[in-house]
């Protein structure tokens, strides 16, 4: 029976009440390990269409007719449309339609940022776009415009405050042993997806009709009906495949807002593309940090205060990402106090990246933790022991599960390799270890839903208009229908990515889409099982309560098995229908994903170059259901993190604010060639608590401690402490030196002393 | 003559470009805009950093290959790193730059003509290299910029093949003359744009490389592979005498005549000194030692 009720769910650290249908879900967890298809390797179910180039993606689709896009930005970080006329663009050759200021959401007159849509042209093809975009006259009032985040926050340009507070920070401070206080700094980054964002616009009678690349199918939709007065069914929003996200892509923006108007006016269906170039600019950002941190510990390493003073640079909108999370649950220290400003800036958006704010502060508080260790003359793994939490510290629930005493001990034998580490090096390349801890949420939530049907061959196929951003989504889903059904896996497939074509499922963001959807296909699946059983029954005349469906048979009580195939085989075209939903999170209970990681690293200490050489990560992340995948969404965070840790960063001209690295060759991601040896281990334990699957979401885990942890072997094997992110040559050279005057002094007062 | 069809989103190409192949240097008119590997003009002219309506490709009038000293201006990259007839330094300066894919296409000639990847410039702002008055990275940006030479324009120059062969002594041999391969590079003055002395018309076609006892380049970078010199250091002995010229450091490919302390470094590029110096000691080790 289905059952109206309100619950809580999160996403990246927003948490909100919704009002939910559920179906009961009474599905005992499969017991922890491996299964017949749950928990072993899987090859993506697409790896090879994706391979091949027959993937279609966004991208790669050609409409009859369609029409292209450019779009007139902003050359100012902020300024206002003084003067436009389109007329020359619209009499240019191939230009079917144009539009200015006030045609479209977010084409304005005052644009906020550099970047910011101002005008937009269709033509038959791109280069006749472009050319006549150029043709556009218009004339910019320049505006005063807000660029330092440090700055913004005295004058009162704030878009959000923080405050949060446990205990008495003061009396923990005086009581303190120890303590030590630094600040940090940490970089924009740019999320790089290999397919810009982009949009195919047609209007189908009086429905629309949206491709693009998407995160979140449901929210395009949801934000498309509402800004035109549409009724929600009106609009249909498709994405079967999607080139990467990474956070970037929740948000119908700009470029789907203009292809929809341009479409409405032409008639025809419009492409709307960012190049490369409009992607470094305005698709979305890590914001810049700045973090004031203090930590207070007793003589034994037990925190008793810990403070952060925290600068988000959000840019012109956006929110105040969780910068602070991590200092307030991931120890079980007493007394916590943050203060968070969202400076507002002239400066494109920030927009959620892979595990938005607890990267950044993960970076500064286990830094933080390892100078701690340090002056504690303590462990840096036995300093996080010391500190484990049993439960939330931040408001002392129960945490749903949590393995990461068991992710320390399996990090034991990498971290004994320190010692080995140390030992080769040599004059001029120093080498180190350093290890970070991790906690992030990744429970997922509800409302998702899945439908399921079996056909007369006994094969299944899964419909939720849910989306595969890359992840592997729909393998792991087809493994956990493949498990509950008894068929083999490639006897499952999966239709995704069209809001007309399916249920309403999450977006795929925080880590969520395998802890939300998952829940809901294998309820789907144990739908048709039941009703497999129950005609299983009928037909063999015995009771439905005793049978069993596995290896593709029906299993009686006495042991003898009919071929599911016999069973269903009389069905024809007929198909047995099953559904499912997610159920909500468990009450009461703090739903997180833990970690740690250990990293080897040399430094030159003559050049300032860091090659990082191993990283191990160990994660708990619930049960596992592909192996395989899970080691992809490691390996892929980890090489994520070392470009943000080393050689990744937007640079803004200071004195205009506008973004100076456009391109690949001057915004540096890591090659090949920079990738260490990644190990890679998983604790799979189930949840207990978390739903039918107990499994949580691994897509941002891996990227959360690798700065820290590669920031803390350079300390290992240097002495220096690098506190800004990417540690350039620059950065560590100047790290070098200084460590090196530290030593000088220090040498000098220790003469008197002798 | 051919038109060539537009080959991705955003190639200037869709608005009629036109590609001739001429016979010979003389039907070269003086503006036109020269298309070898075209690794470096297809980008700019993306950018709009070139306008032109027609590409004049040399390739085929281009000598290319390695023979006794000499290398052909339209010879690859990825022909010359594989080259065992050439000095080790300007081996290991083909190696040691750019990607496989832009190795392959890519001719030494258009390497040494190439552009800074000053990001003021590369996005068109008015400064001393766009014919402008004044120079942003100086109060900008300028991390990646110069350390010598840069008192008007802080603009790196981006060739480590140039720096290679500058430590080398190369003569670069035109469709007019030959001249010193220090002599192709002028520091940019104000009112005077562009860092190279070749002439309106003037082709590079050949170089002519000196071998040495012994030559090496050293090259830092932010990533392993594939980014630009933040400094890059050739080394070269012969005839005892030492030669080293860097890479990324000045507007201009720059011979080391006295000690890196008398660099003139911009706040952001101090570090560049301690950088270059630890290369130019290790270099100067490396072919002492051979």
């Amino acid at each position: 029976m289905a059952r109206l009720i309100k619950t809580e769910t999160e996403i990246e650290g927003r948490f909100e009440e919704v009002w939910l249908v559920v179906e009961e879900d009474a599905l005992e967890q499969w017991p922890g390990g491996p299964r017949e298809v749950v928990g072993r390797p899987a090859a993506r179910a697409d790896g090879l269409a994706r391979a091949r180039g027959q993937a279609l993606f966004t991208a790669d689709l050609r409409f009859p007719g369609m029409l292209h896009t450019a779009v007139l930005r902003s050359p100012h970080a902020r300024a206002r449309v003084a003067r436009i006329d389109l007329t020359a663009a619209l009499a240019a050759p191939g230009v079917r339609g144009a539009i200015g200021p006030g045609d479209a959401e977010m084409v304005d007159e005052t644009c906020e940022y550099e970047g910011a849509g101002a005008a937009a042209v269709c033509a038959d093809t791109l280069e006749q776009a472009r050319a006549a975009i150029e043709l556009v006259e218009i004339e910019w009032e320049p505006l005063d415009a807000v660029l330092d985040p440090v700055a913004a926050v005295e004058q009162g340009s704030i878009l959000d405050t923080r405050a949060r507070e446990r205990g008495e920070v003061e009396r923990g401070l005086a009581e303190a042993d120890a303590t030590v206080s630094a600040t940090f700094h940490t970089q924009t980054v740019l999320h790089n997806s290999m397919e810009t964002h982009q949009t195919i616009a047609r209007w189908v009678g009086g429905s629309l009709e949206v491709h693009t690349s998407t995160q979140y199918i449901w929210g395009v939709r949801d934000q498309l009906a509402t800004a035109l007065g549409l009724a929600p069914d009106r609009v249909r929003v498709v994405c079967e495949y999607m080139g990467g996200g990474f956070g970037s892509k929740t948000n119908a923006d700009d470029y789907t807002f203009i292809a929809v108007e341009l479409a409405r006016r032409t008639g025809r269906p419009v492409h709307c593309a960012l190049a490369r170039r409009e992607e470094h600019v305005i698709a979305g950002n890590r914001n810049a940090t700045i973090q004031h941190l203090e930590v207070g510990a007793q003589a034994d390493g037990r925190l008793v205060a810990l403070t952060g003073d925290f600068v988000n640079a959000t840019g012109y909108a956006g929110w105040n990402s969780m910068i602070e999370g991590p200092m307030h649950a991931l120890y079980a220290c007493p007394n916590v106090r943050t203060r968070t400003n969202a400076a507002k800036l002239n400066l494109p958006p920030m927009k959620a990246f892979r595990a938005p704010g607890f990267v950044e502060g993960t970076f500064g508080l286990e830094c933080l933790l390892d100078e701690l260790a340090q002056k504690l003359s303590i462990d840096p793994l036995e300093l996080r022991r010391r500190n484990n939490a049993e439960e939330d510290p931040a408001d002392w629930k129960p945490f749903s599960s949590k393995n990461l005493l068991e992710c320390y001990r399996r990090a034991e034998p990498h971290w004994e390799r320190r010692h080995e580490v140390r030992a080769r090096s040599t004059e001029t390349v120093k080498r180190g270890s350093g290890l970070a801890s991790q906690i992030w949420y990744g429970g997922g939530g509800p409302p998702s839903y899945a439908w399921l049907r079996l056909g007369a061959n006994g094969h299944a196929t899964v419909v939720t208009a849910t989306q595969d951003v890359g992840t592997g989504t729909k393998t792991a889903l087809a493994q956990i229908a493949a498990e509950e059904l008894g068929i083999p896996l490639a006897h499952v497939t999966f239709a995704v990515g069209d809001t007309e074509r399916g249920p309403y499922s999450t977006l795929s963001a925080g880590s969520s889409t395998l802890p939300s959807m998952g829940p809901a296909v294998r309820a789907a699946a144990a739908d048709v099982r039941r009703q497999v059983l129950d005609l299983a029954a009928q037909r063999y005349e015995a009771d439905g309560a005793k049978l069993a469906l596995e290896n593709e048979a029906i299993v009686f009580p006495d042991g003898s098995r009919r071929p599911l195939a016999e069973l269903v085989g009389v069905l024809g075209n007929a198909q047995i229908l099953g559904s499912g939903s997610r159920g909500p999170n468990p009450a009461g209970m703090q739903v997180y994903t833990f970690g740690v990681q250990v990293a080897e690293v040399a430094v030159d200490i003559e050049t300032g170059e860091i090659v990082v050489e191993r990283v191990a990560a160990i994660h708990d992340v619930g049960r596992v259901i592909n192996p395989l995948g899970a080691s992809s969404q490691i390996e892929g965070g980890i090489i994520q993190g070392i470009g943000h840790t080393l050689s990744e960063e937007r640079l803004t001209d200071p004195a205009t604010g506008r973004i100076l690295t456009r391109t690949l060759d001057a915004y540096r991601m890591p090659t090949i060639a920079d990738v260490p040896e990644i190990v890679g281990e998983l604790v799979d334990v189930p949840d207990t608590h978390l739903t039918n699957l107990g499994s949580k979401g691994l897509g941002e885990p891996p990227i959360i401690p690798v700065a820290a942890a590669i920031a803390n072997a350079i300390r290992d094997a240097t002495g220096a402490s690098v506190r800004s992110l990417p540690i350039t040559r620059a950065e560590m050279l100047a790290a070098l030196a200084e460590a090196r005057e530290r030593e000088r002094r220090a040498g000098r007062e220790k003469v008197p002393a002798a | 003559l051919s038109t060539q069809p537009p080959q991705e989103p955003g190639l200037v190409a869709g608005r009629g470009l036109r590609i001739v192949r001429p016979e010979s240097f003389d039907e070269i008119g003086p503006g036109a805009v020269l298309l070898a590997g075209g690794t470096e003009v297809v980008p700019q002219l993306r950018d709009g950093l070139l306008r032109t309506d027609t590409l004049v490709d040399i390739a085929g009038l281009l000598p290319t290959g390695v023979s006794g000293g000499r290398i052909g201006a339209g010879t690859t990259l990825a022909e010359l790193e594989a080259s065992s007839e050439i000095p080790d330094a300007l081996r290991e300066a083909c190696r040691l730059a750019s990607s496989p894919q832009l190795r392959n296409m890519g001719t030494v000639g258009g390497n040494l003509l190439q552009s800074t990847r000053c990001w003021y410039w590369r996005l068109a702002y008015p400064c001393h290299l766009h014919g402008g008055d004044r120079c942003h990275a100086r109060e900008g940006e300028h991390r990646e910029h110069a350390i010598f030479g840069n008192d008007v324009c802080a603009s790196a120059h981006p060739s480590d093949v140039a720096a290679a062969l500058l430590a080398l002594g190369a003569t670069a041999r035109t469709n007019r003359r030959a001249l010193p391969i220090g002599e192709l590079y002028r520091v940019p003055q104000r009112g005077a744009a562009g860092v190279t002395t070749l002439e309106p018309g003037e082709v590079l076609l050949e170089l002519e490389v000196p071998t040495p006892e012994a030559s090496v380049y050293l090259k830092a970078m932010d990533r392993k592979r594939w980014a630009f010199a933040i400094a890059g250091v050739a080394a070269v002995r012969a005839d005892d005498e030492t030669r080293v010229a860097l890479a990324g450091v000045a507007p201009i490919p720059w011979l080391l005549e006295g000690p890196i302390d008398e660099a003139t470094p911009l706040p952001g590029t101090a570090f560049k000194v301690e950088l270059a110096g630890a290369l130019v000691k290790r270099a100067l080790a490396s072919i002492n030692s051979t």
